[in-house]
């Protein structure tokens, strides 16, 4: 320990800058880990504990197919009691808007008071109005009063909202005033969705919602909790069709499906960024080690073994470690409100309606940051650690002995990084495990690995081919760039291939996205052929949300609309997970409209044989993640049990990668019961003008009624601006990954003139200016940058081959055509060559003062 | 006058909370009155124009082997809005209770079991057409006939009994029409049937009893019933060894004293009525003090019944000490209801029999003040 002390901390404080680059570096990538994984737990777990905690102590639930369950199936469930308590729930969103502030959406529970009591606890907030400790006595009010509903105390105190006050609301696209009966204090059910969450009678919650008819659950709170196999067992058996028993679990389990892709991804993602930080580690152990070497060994003279040579720098680097992971988890917790919010806009527009709490650091999380940084980063530090241990001392202390400096490269060496290459290839020809791209991504993490491996013949080959130039045509200094880069190769190959690495997975990224980009540019322009976009104003990502008939008929009887399709999507567990089924007019889109199919041949004709038969036409991402095809049969449920439909066409559909299902209007009616649409789509008669129809149909739908009117034009801005949003968190996190790798370049090229000590004195004895020093050592830097650019470009087309044509589609079932962000790709190349020049600055200032003080 | 159960669902649905009305002639519920005569056996059905409607059976039966027990079913109707603006069909136009106890006589047990719902999709109801009133799987209704069939089962208890109507329904008040306070309007149509023989199974502990025995019902329904300073009763329900049947009770006021309008009924073999009034001078004397562990109340176990004008001097005593029924989770209110046996004198002569006795407001906010 004292040994320890000695030799490896006063040294650690002594270069604090190395200490604080590495450490950082280390740091980061843990934090990025961190981060994202506390992303993905803040969008999975603010939905499971709301589910847990709206599920209270039902211990299984009867959920309907498509938009609900008649509720009269209740009377004929009377047996169900046998087993416990039986309770019906509606469930539902609205909006309130308030002056100055962005819209806050609200998560209704309509309960049946009488019986909700046995199911969850609440507890009330004493009010002044009621003046007394409350009892049943305001639960039961909200009997009697179908617009009173009971708030969060924690919503509604910061809004000045008191028992008594009255708040105005957006369901749907009716404005609709509710009077707060009571406050919940913030606990139980009230903590859900960050307290925006309104407990109502479930005959006020129909009506507020205008669903009538239907609840959305059946709960069942076992009298018996340990029973809950004998019941599942002998329950779904006697149900009538339609109707599915589940544990609570399972909506949780289909939602965890549903994002487990978007979540790798973002895992994945993460982890570049602590491959880079642990470059950075071996990176600085390995300065360390041959910084010194005549320490090593006098240590070893002294009698210190080998062992406890390579334990000693092994404790640096957990050291190194240690404080690292400590610093990433503080800075992945304050990432991760950024990354929080960077990813609550795309999860909320295309799978679940979650409030992007603030994710809590829990004990695992520590537990991951630790597990993984620690135990890699002495992974990474074991190779020169090792190297430490082979010091001979004598050796050492005479300084005779340097690292070799290998500028022949076997051919055979070429063998290893081509098989890794030709592994990725097969591994990219394989289909998804378990609907993720697993062999995707490790085909994505042989090709790094492979095109690493290759770093060192790369180098070699570019000192050989620009030696001559070099001298030729360049300085001296430059010359001397070049040849200490063939000197250097088994060192620098580490850091090139660290900075190859994060910048092949930018540009891989970049391409995907571009690709991605234009591929929905031209998607959208040409499916969205409509004029204009109608939808309710309290516009939630729930597919519950409707328009009202008065509003329908007034849009579609303005004289300046020519067609008018009413769709309607609604969620559907299919195969462990959701997809989304639609209902729209057929006719309408195949005379105005337009879509852009995939196949048949003749989708338009196979489409319109659709209209009266129990056929769908599926978007391209559910027969990629389903594997079905045109011609094949797919079962939905529906109210009156499975019904199988046929796929009649496939057609192109990026706004959604869970896999839509479209039937015509009149099919959904058939099979679900009810086609209320939640949202129109309008076609305007020639030669209007869409703005001008626009105000004209607000003006008809008047005030009482509060819709959305998109123009085709706004639309589209639309979909690119969530498009956009979508893949900020992507770029974020990989700048990160660059961030460090720059921290590598430089801290390579530290060692390197650390090594060179002798070299740089006698550069200067023989009459070396101090800028011709400078210059050699950015020149250098500049040559790494280069190299590292140019791999990276190539790896990196490589890659975004694998993330289009295996992950993306595999993941998201998503065809992208390819497409080179060319502008962007040329900018960042730029950039990135100077900021690896700008990353030589400090190195060559180091260089420049050991020469100066060899030199005195 | 078992008007304990709905005065607790009335103190739940006080007025105030009944939503403000914009209609300019907000719907009513209609107030009993005089010259509405009862016709049986369509007035067992429901009568939903009037607020409050109860069905209440209580009874006195024995197994084969001697094992005794007591039994209350009671059904309740509690209006509140008489026409919902909200047309979903779980909105609450009216909220149906049941309470379900039976007492253990021979093994001094007691258990009881409450529900309260919505009609919501046909979850609770009355028929206004038949006789038929249910709360989930509790039901009464009238069988071919004339028989009532009662169904009730909680966990580990229930019955499933058969009742037949042999006396001529006992028409209380003017013909059926009761008043019950001072005010206009403070009245009810009430009705019992005093007598009637029964038989079928009660299930105890999980053990199935075949039984026979003796029941009554009332039935009651009216808009208002109960005034401020009335603070709860004592209703005694007894079927004598010979042959007749006696029906009275006592409202007690905030100040101690006994309201004028408390009174009896003496129904006759034959069916004949004689009304026993306050004026006459009766007595009820209250005694033997017990504290019911769960509620605190202090209810007296042992009556006195003094009507000299009648010809009566009955001692009652409760079969159980503890036949309390506690409603919690609906009301906070806790009342006795309970099977008593009578023994004394009768016109001279020694008479012996079984009956109920219900107690209330003797714990929890004074009764008539819930109820306004």
């Amino acid at each position: 320990m004292r040994l320890f002390r000695w030799f490896i901390l006063r040294r650690l404080l002594h270069e604090p800058l190395r200490s604080v680059t590495t450490t950082l570096g280390i740091a980061l990538g843990v934090a990025v880990v961190v981060a994202i994984q506390l992303t993905n737990a803040s969008s999975l777990r603010g939905f499971e504990t709301a589910l847990n905690t709206v599920s209270g102590r039902a211990s299984l639930e009867l959920v309907g197919a498509g938009i609900g369950i008649d509720e009269t199936v209740l009377a004929d469930l009377g047996w169900l009691r046998q087993y416990g308590d039986v309770a019906p729930l509606v469930e539902g969103e609205f909006v309130v808007r308030r002056e100055g502030s962005p819209s806050e959406t609200l998560r209704v529970l309509g309960v049946d008071i009488l019986r909700d009591r046995s199911f969850r606890d609440y507890h009330l907030v004493a009010s002044a109005a009621s003046g007394e400790e409350p009892g049943p006595r305001e639960l039961l009010g909200l009997l009697l009063d179908p617009s009173s509903a009971i708030l969060t105390a924690k919503f509604a105190e910061p809004m000045g909202l008191a028992a008594g006050s009255t708040l105005l609301v957006q369901a749907d696209d009716r404005s609709v005033t509710l009077k707060v009966t009571a406050l919940l204090k913030d606990e139980g059910p009230a903590r859900v969705l960050d307290g925006h969450f309104v407990l109502m009678d479930i005959a006020a919650a129909q009506q507020l919602l205008q669903r009538f008819g239907r609840v959305d659950r059946i709960e069942i709170r076992l009298s018996d909790p340990d029973a809950i196999d004998r019941a599942e067992r002998e329950i779904g058996p006697r149900l009538p069709a339609g109707l599915t028993l589940q544990r609570p679990a399972q909506r949780g389990r289909q939602v965890e499906n549903m994002l487990a892709a978007f979540h790798l991804n973002l895992t994945a993602l993460s982890y570049v960024a602590l491959l880079v930080g642990l470059f950075l580690v071996y990176n600085t152990v390995s300065v360390a080690v041959l910084s010194r070497r005549e320490e090593i060994g006098i240590l070893r003279a002294l009698g210190v073994t080998r062992g406890r040579v390579r334990l000693l720098f092994l404790a640096e680097a957990a050291a190194l470690a240690v404080v690292g992971c400590s610093v990433g988890v503080a800075i992945g917790r304050l990432f991760a409100d950024a990354t929080v919010s960077l990813t609550a806009t795309t999860v909320s527009a295309l799978y679940i309606a979650t409030a992007a709490a603030p994710p809590a650091l829990d004990w695992h999380v520590l537990l991951l940051a630790f597990a993984t940084g620690v135990p890699l980063s002495l992974l990474a530090a074991a190779v020169p650690a090792q190297e430490a241990s082979r010091v001979a001392p004598i050796d050492a202390i005479r300084s005779t002995d340097q690292v070799d400096a290998r500028a022949q490269f076997p051919l055979r060496r070429l063998a290893a990084p081509g098989a890794l290459l030709a592994l990725g290839w097969w591994l990219a020809t394989l289909g998804p495990l378990g609907g993720l791209p697993i062999f995707g991504y490790l085909s994505a993490v042989t090709i790094v690995f492979g095109a690493s491996a290759l770093v060192p013949a790369i180098l070699v080959t570019v000192a050989r081919v620009l030696e001559r130039p070099a001298r030729r045509l360049l300085r001296v200094e430059d010359w001397l760039a070049v040849t200490n880069l063939a000197a250097a190769v088994p060192r620098l190959s580490i850091s090139v291939a660290a900075l190859a690495v994060s910048l092949s997975m930018m540009v891989a990224i970049a391409v995907m996205i571009g690709s991605f980009r234009e591929t929905v540019i031209y998607w959208v322009s040409q499916t969205l052929q409509a004029d204009l976009f109608i939808s309710p104003g309290s516009r939630g990502p729930g597919s519950a949300d409707t328009l009202s008939p008065e509003v329908i008929d007034r849009v579609t009887r303005s004289a300046d609309v020519l067609a008018v399709d009413r769709f309607r999507m609604i969620d559907v567990p299919y195969d462990d997970s959701r997809i989304r089924v639609g209902a729209g007019e057929f006719d309408v889109l195949l005379t105005h409209g337009s879509l852009l199919f995939k196949a048949p041949a003749d989708a338009r004709s196979a489409m319109r044989r659709a209209i009266g038969r129990n056929a769908v036409v599926a978007s391209e991402s559910f027969t990629i993640r389903h594997r079905a095809g045109v011609g094949d049969r797919v079962s939905l449920p529906t109210p009156s049990g499975p019904v199988p439909f046929e796929i009649a066409a496939v057609y192109y559909d990026y706004s959604n990668d869970r896999g839509v299902l479209m039937m015509d209007r009149e099919r959904f009616a058939t099979h679900f019961g009810d086609a209320s649409p939640g949202g129109l789509t309008v076609y305007l008669k020639e030669g209007r003008d869409p703005e001008q129809a626009r105000l004209n149909l607000l003006r008809a739908i008047g005030a009482e009624y509060r819709v959305f009117i998109n123009t085709n034009q706004s639309l589209r801005t639309e979909v690119l601006r969530i498009f956009d949003s979508t893949f900020a968190i992507t770029y974020a996190l990989e700048l990160i990954a660059i961030v460090v790798a720059i921290l590598g370049v430089s801290g390579t090229l530290v060692t390197l003139i650390l090594e060179r000590e002798r070299e740089f004195t006698i550069l200067r004895l023989i009459g070396t200016g101090r800028s011709q020093v400078r210059r050699m050592v950015i020149g250098e830097a500049l040559l790494l940058g280069l190299v590292s650019q140019a791999l990276g470009l190539i790896v990196g087309l490589a890659l975004s081959l694998v993330l289009i044509y295996v992950i993306n589609v595999q993941s998201f079932g998503w065809t992208i055509q390819f497409h080179l962000p060319w502008a962007f790709l040329v900018q960042s190349s730029l950039l990135m060559i100077v900021a690896t020049a700008a990353a030589g600055l400090y190195p060559a200032r180091r260089a420049v003062q050991l020469t100066m003080r060899h030199a005195e | 006058m078992r008007l304990a159960r709905w005065l607790m669902l009335a103190s739940v649905c006080a007025c105030a909370l009944v939503p403000a009305r914009v209609d300019a002639q907000p719907p009513a519920w209609k107030d009993a009155a005089p010259g509405r005569l009862l016709s049986l056996p369509a007035d067992h059905a429901s009568h939903p124009d009037y607020k409050i409607e109860w069905w209440y059976y209580t009874g006195n039966l024995e197994a084969a082997d001697g094992q005794r027990f007591g039994y209350q079913l009671t059904f309740f109707r509690i209006g509140v809005d008489p026409a919902p603006l909200n047309r979903s069909r779980w909105a609450v136009r009216d909220l149906f209770m049941a309470h379900l106890a039976i007492t253990d006589v021979t093994g001094r047990r007691y258990r009881f079991s409450e529900r309260m719902n919505r009609s919501g999709p046909g979850w609770a109801g009355a028929s206004t057409t038949d006789y038929r009133v249910w709360n989930e799987d509790w039901q009464a209704s009238l069988a071919a006939g004339g028989v009532h069939h009662l169904v009730a089962a909680a966990d580990r208890f229930g019955i499933d009994l058969r009742l037949s109507e042999t006396r001529p329904a006992v028409l209380h008040g003017d013909r059926g029409y009761s008043q019950k306070g001072a005010a206009v309007g403070n009245a009810s149509h009430y009705y019992s049937l005093t007598r009637m023989p029964t038989r079928g199974t009660v299930t105890f502990e999980g053990r199935i009893f075949t039984i026979t025995g003796q029941s009554w019902m009332d039935h009651e329904f009216g808009t208002s019933f109960l005034e401020p300073q009335q603070t709860g009763w004592d209703w005694f329900s007894v079927q004598l060894d010979d042959g007749r049947d006696l029906m009275i009770f006592q409202m007690r006021r905030a100040d101690g004293s006994i309201d004028p309008r408390s009174s009896g009924t003496l129904v006759a073999p034959d069916g004949s009525v004689t009304p026993i009034t306050f004026e006459s001078g009766f007595r009820l004397e209250p005694s033997d003090i017990w504290s019911s562990p769960a509620s605190g109340a202090r209810y007296p176990l042992r009556w006195r019944i003094r009507a000299p004008a009648a010809g009566l001097d009955l001692s009652v005593n409760a079969a159980v000490d503890d036949q309390e029924l506690h409603t919690e989770q609906s009301s906070g209110i806790s009342y006795w209801e309970g099977a008593i046996d009578v023994g004394g004198q009768m016109d001279g002569r020694a008479v012996q029999g079984r009956g109920y006795l219900e107690m209330t407001g003797y714990s929890g906010p004074a009764m008539g003040s819930l109820l306004r």
